[in-house]
């Protein structure tokens, strides 16, 4: 197990580094002079961009940068931001803890909502229940979620006035993380149709069910544990994609999480945060995919490690 | 977001009018060919069913309810919604098919490339692609669009590169399955060229894949770029985009709700129509799914 | 220096602004006053942003040597007195006494020193120039400091009571994070705590001592906390007010009628913003290199018919390259060598270079987001198509609109066609156009020695008659060559809606929100 979980960590660590080589290239990728396009600003002399081509040691050849960048960023140096020279990663701290907020609160929403969806329409395959729950499965799939989040926001806030906009207690992401929620909601209903389908197609439950065993028995006992495998299977792959989400969902709300200050950067073309923003995603991203992975592999005792 | 595809079995490969007879008996194969179709026939007459110029400011009172005149009400400037919203799936249609065709064209070079040549490439090119597919494709489109600026055309771009890991994942497990089959070790016996070997014998096996992969990719790109063009960073004004047309409607969400109603309602229509004929022409070419 | 006030406000907004100087009404003591906002500080150091959104949070930690009045004057305010040398190179200035610093510390000469020192130094202030030609601090004793100048420099005084130039206590020395979690002035609010994007925290200072702001309050602020919290969305940020999440804030536009009509809310318009909105072009090259394209599209757009469609009455056509206001401002002057719309005249000057409808000029305009300017972009892009103007419009960031325009302006040996855009600058004087304009300005754009000499007078002259000629040759010259056309002078962001409750807000001349006469009532 403990050779596993190595294993993992070793992978995120890959994908992490090369994030860093993906940043250092993106800043090389800009047409135009870098320095001229981040700092020149009101009032800059030439005098002044040479300087501060040195002291970012952009005059220096590429894979010397990359060095130099590689080694700040080990000691937690990301840099400062362009807009108010703010330290990069003490600002994407400050941000990430509402965007966890989001995000968990709306994988929470969708394994629930989407689950138990999936599970009843699996469970009453063929059915009109199926059917409708599929149907509505797909509409969930196929709705922007941006949409979805401005229809309830109309809805909840602007004509019922029931909740409140814009700020950041916990009634302000009751609406964001509802959006996000059902939005992957609908996603995780129809994985977890095609997975308990598979799971009820099983002998064992088959048999459990010849033996005379109690449906709901045979239900919770049986199909439900080994259907949560390939479920919890699958979250790593929909956090990563619920942390995308939360980019257009945060700046929908007003949602002051990492997502709304990447997009102020990229609008702002501040490419240090711009930097400092990918990394950060591929970090926490592959670092949750080794939680889950790990979170799986407890769960399936007929996994074997190392693969 | 559209579920990940598994590939299909071989004995996908059926001839074409079957195929398209059976999807019409699939129910939701049916109605997404006839969503697609209509998007279709819309974008193609738009001059004619438009009943006002998209771009001609005035066309009625600014800001005006959903009537007669005015099927989907009036914007700001007095533009008519409605022809806004037909003109849009122009638009759409093009996000679509350049997106889609960037990001199939690479994954598919990609992924038979690295499954066919296997070995220390093989491992490191999907190695690369598998850590890329982790940075999810919206972080992988706003780098690109922070490199390339903002802009439609370069949000199709930034989508279209965006996705091209999900389809070399796609098209490399296809081809790790095809590539054990006997057919291929006859030929590779046989003699034949690796260029004779990867476009006769792996790519049409992989097409069929890629047709249900890339149906549904329409709908992910189309997506995508309503999101991005949402955010201001796609397509720019005057351009009826219907994500552009939300994010307008933002501010007068309380004062002319049919802004935001309708463009939001055409996106998720049309995506409605990608899904399900991806869906549909899954059931028909994957028998497996077909049984169930 | 004299500031001449010209008012031409929408007269029913500016009723409800008045009714809330009233003061003197039973009051509850203290409270919390939420101010949202569309967006956030870019920093709490003064010399690291050039925003008015964080000018307007400077305002409430730090204060200035000298203040405007209400008219625009440059009044006594930290510095007590002072006085200039007979040749004009240097200002003596004599401080308040018992003035002190958030951290406790006695405010000086030393701080003043400090922060003259800190704008001209290793990374130095993004306004340097505008602080003028200063050559040396010198602190002559506690409360006594010697500012010298290189030549003499018309605009000191007022830029001294610009945000710009807020005194930043030498205490700040130490600390690492100086602008984002420190921030030690002499001003009304201390700092709590700020995260950026969501909210800053300001809690009273007791001590503080008001000298020369145009409020009635001499003391420290009624109220416990300020939080300036940001909001982007308009609609969010008028749910927001009406349930009571904010007090303060900017409502949405198209909402303002509907608000005038109610009781619910009430309006605060702001007067003498020193806002100027204008085209500027790429001179560098084609197609705006040539005078005649930079004319056409300043006849081919109609600023007038944009504002009434867009801001209804809230905003001011402006002719002038300098706001409404403004010392040199004057309308009557400027409207002699401006560009009224006339598309036709547009179409010949057009015809004359070689476009015509089978050959539109092709070019791009930038807009900077927020403000409702995207849609004003629309329409004038739908009246450069009628006379044969393509123009794709980019939204994008101020900032990053600073940047590309300097870039565009920069770049050469490229085909690519220049570009144009609807910039705004706020000031307090016309010493922006040296700002703008001196070879080397903010935008690297047009270049001219003749020029050059026309700005450097309007800096060196202190006489306000030969001053007032000299920014007049400099308005003439910008407008006669089309290189800055005044277009409009924004009112409505800057319209502010309260809460009932809230009572003895102001907003001074040039921006400048007061909150020393606020008080929350029940």
């Amino acid at each position: 197990m403990l050779r596993f979980i190595a294993q993992r960590l070793f992978a995120a660590l890959i994908t992490i580094w090369i994030a860093t080589i993906a940043v250092t290239l993106l800043i090389h990728l800009v047409p135009g002079d870098p320095v001229r396009i981040m700092y020149a600003g009101f009032q800059t002399t030439e005098a002044e961009i040479e300087a501060i081509r040195q002291r970012l040691g952009l005059d220096q050849p590429v894979w010397r940068q990359y060095f130099m960048y590689l080694g700040r960023v080990l000691q937690g140096d990301l840099g400062h931001s362009i807009v108010g020279s703010q330290p990069v990663l003490d600002t994407l701290l400050q941000r990430f803890p509402a965007t966890l907020a989001l995000t968990v609160s709306a994988l929470i929403i969708a394994v629930v909502v989407g689950g138990t969806l999936g599970f009843f329409a699996a469970y009453r395959r063929g059915t009109v229940w199926d059917f409708g729950a599929m149907t509505l499965a797909i509409v969930g799939v196929s709705m922007p979620h941006f949409w979805l989040g401005l229809l309830l926001l109309f809805l909840f806030s602007m004509t019922l006035g029931w909740l409140p906009v814009g700020g950041s207690g916990w009634r302000n992401l009751i609406l964001p993380a509802l959006t996000l929620g059902l939005a992957t909601g609908a996603v995780i209903a129809r994985l977890t149709r095609s997975a308990m389908i598979d799971i009820f197609d099983q002998d064992f439950v088959r048999t459990a069910h010849a033996k005379g065993l109690p449906k709901t028995l045979v239900l919770y006992r049986h199909a439900l544990r080994s259907g949560l495998v390939p479920i919890v299977s699958m979250l790593g792959l929909q956090f990563a994609y619920l942390m995308g989400g939360a980019i257009v969902i945060e700046n929908v709300f007003a949602w002051n999480g990492v997502g709304r200050l990447a997009i102020q950067a990229v609008f702002a073309r501040d490419y240090p945060l711009i930097q400092g923003f990918i990394l950060f995603f591929a970090t926490v991203v592959a670092l949750v995919s080794v939680i889950i992975d790990v979170t799986y592999a407890l769960l399936d005792p007929r996994i074997r490690y190392g693969t | 977001m559209s579920a990940p595809a598994e590939p299909l079995a071989a004995e996908a490969r059926v001839a074409p009018r079957r195929v398209l007879w059976a999807l019409l008996r699939s129910p939701s194969g049916a109605v997404g060919l006839a969503i697609v179709l209509l998007l279709i026939v819309v974008a193609l007459l738009a001059p004619a069913i438009a009943p006002y110029d998209p771009y001609r400011m005035a066309s009625g009172p600014r800001l005006a309810a959903p009537s007669w005149d005015h099927w989907m009400g009036t914007d700001q400037l007095g533009r008519d919604v409605f022809s806004r919203v037909v003109y849009g799936s122009r638009l759409t249609l093009m996000i679509g098919t350049i997106a889609v065709g960037i990001s199939l064209t690479a994954g598919l070079l990609l992924g038979l490339i690295a499954g066919y040549a296997g070995g220390w490439p093989e491992r490191i090119l999907m190695r690369l692609v598998d850590v890329v597919f982790s940075f999810t494709e919206i972080v992988i489109a706003l780098a690109c669009l922070a490199i390339l600026g903002v802009g439609l055309i370069n949000a199709m771009i930034a989508i279209g590169i965006a996705s091209i890991p999900f389809y070399a994942r796609i098209t490399h497990s296809v081809v790790l399955v095809e590539k054990n089959k006997p057919y291929f070790e006859a030929a590779i016996a046989a003699g034949a060229s690796h260029l004779r070997l990867i476009f006769l014998h792996l790519l049409p096996n992989v097409i069929p894949t890629l047709i249900v992969v890339g149906t549904l990719g329409v709908s992910t790109a189309v997506l995508a770029a309503a999101g991005l063009s949402f955010l201001g960073l796609g397509a720019q004004p005057p351009q009826p985009e219907w994500g552009f047309m939300l994010s307008s409607s933002r501010d007068l969400i309380s004062r002319a709700p049919w802004m935001m109603i309708f463009p939001g309602l055409a996106i998720a229509i049309t995506v409605l129509g990608f899904n399900l004929l991806g869906d549909g022409v899954r059931e028909v070419l994957d028998p497996r799914q077909r049984a169930r | 220096m004299k500031v001449r006030k010209t008012l031409a406000l929408p007269s029913r907004a500016t009723l409800l602004g008045s009714a809330f100087v009233m003061a003197g009404l039973p009051a509850m003591a203290g409270g919390d006053l939420i101010w949202a906002r569309y967006g956030d500080i870019d920093s709490l150091d003064p010399h690291r942003a050039t925003s008015t959104l964080s000018m307007q949070v400077w305002d409430q930690i730090y204060d200035t040597l000298l203040a405007f009045d209400e008219d625009g004057v440059a009044r006594p305010n930290l510095a007590e007195s002072w006085e200039v040398s007979e040749d004009g190179l240097s200002y003596t200035f004599t401080l308040q006494e018992g003035v002190i610093c958030h951290d406790g510390t006695a405010f000086g000469a030393e701080d003043v020193k400090f922060t003259i020192d800190r704008a001209f130094g290793d990374n130095p202030s993004l306004t340097r120039t505008s602080w003028g030609p200063i050559t040396g601090v010198e602190v002559v004793d506690d409360l006594v400091v010697t500012v010298s100048l290189d030549s003499t420099f018309g605009a000191f005084l007022p830029f001294l009571a610009d945000s710009f130039s807020s005194i930043v206590c030498a205490s700040n020395a130490d600390a690492t994070d100086f602008g984002t979690r420190t921030a030690i002035g002499t001003g009304p609010f201390k700092l709590v705590s700020w995260v950026q994007g969501d909210e800053a925290v300001l809690e009273r200072n007791d001590d503080y001592r008001n000298f020369g702001k145009p409020v009635e309050n001499a003391g420290p602020v009624h109220i416990d906390r300020l939080i300036v919290r940001t909001i982007p969305e308009p609609q969010t940020r008028l749910a927001a007010l009406r349930t009571g999440e904010a007090h303060i804030a900017e409502p949405p536009f198209d909402d303002i009628p509907d608000i005038q009509a109610s009781d619910e809310l009430n309006l605060v318009v702001a007067e003498n913003t020193g806002q100027n909105v204008f085209w500027q072009y790429t001179v560098s090259r084609a197609p705006f290199d040539d005078i005649r394209a930079r004319q056409a599209v300043a006849h081919a757009t109609d600023p007038e018919m944009a504002i009434e469609i867009v801001y209804g009455g809230t905003n001011q056509r402006e002719w002038c390259p300098i706001a409404a206001g403004v010392f040199g401002n004057d309308q009557e002057f400027c409207a002699q060598y401006g560009y009224p719309y006339d598309p036709d005249r547009a179409r010949e000057l057009l015809a004359e270079m070689g476009y015509g409808p089978g050959n539109p000029l092709e070019t791009t305009m930038y807009v900077w987001t927020g403000g409702n300017r995207h849609i004003l972009a629309e329409i004038f892009q739908a009246q450069l198509a009628d006379v044969g103007i393509q123009a794709s419009i980019e939204i994008m960031d101020i900032g990053t609109m600073n940047a590309r325009v300097r870039e565009d302006n920069e770049r050469t040996g490229t085909d690519a066609p220049g570009t144009f855009n609807m910039m705004t600058w706020g000031w307090y004087d016309p010493d922006i156009l040296f700002a703008l304009w001196h070879q080397g300005g903010a935008y690297a754009g047009y270049q001219s020695d003749e020029l050059d000499a026309m700005l450097e007078l309007t800096r060196e002259l202190t006489d306000e008659d030969a001053r007032l000629a000299a920014v007049q040759d400099v308005i003439r010259y910008l407008m006669t060559n089309a290189i800055h056309v005044g277009l409009y002078t924004p009112g409505w962001e800057w319209i502010f809606a309260l809460r009932p409750e809230v009572e003895g807000f102001k907003v001074g001349a040039f921006l400048h929100p007061m909150f020393q006469d606020v008080r929350l009532t029940d």
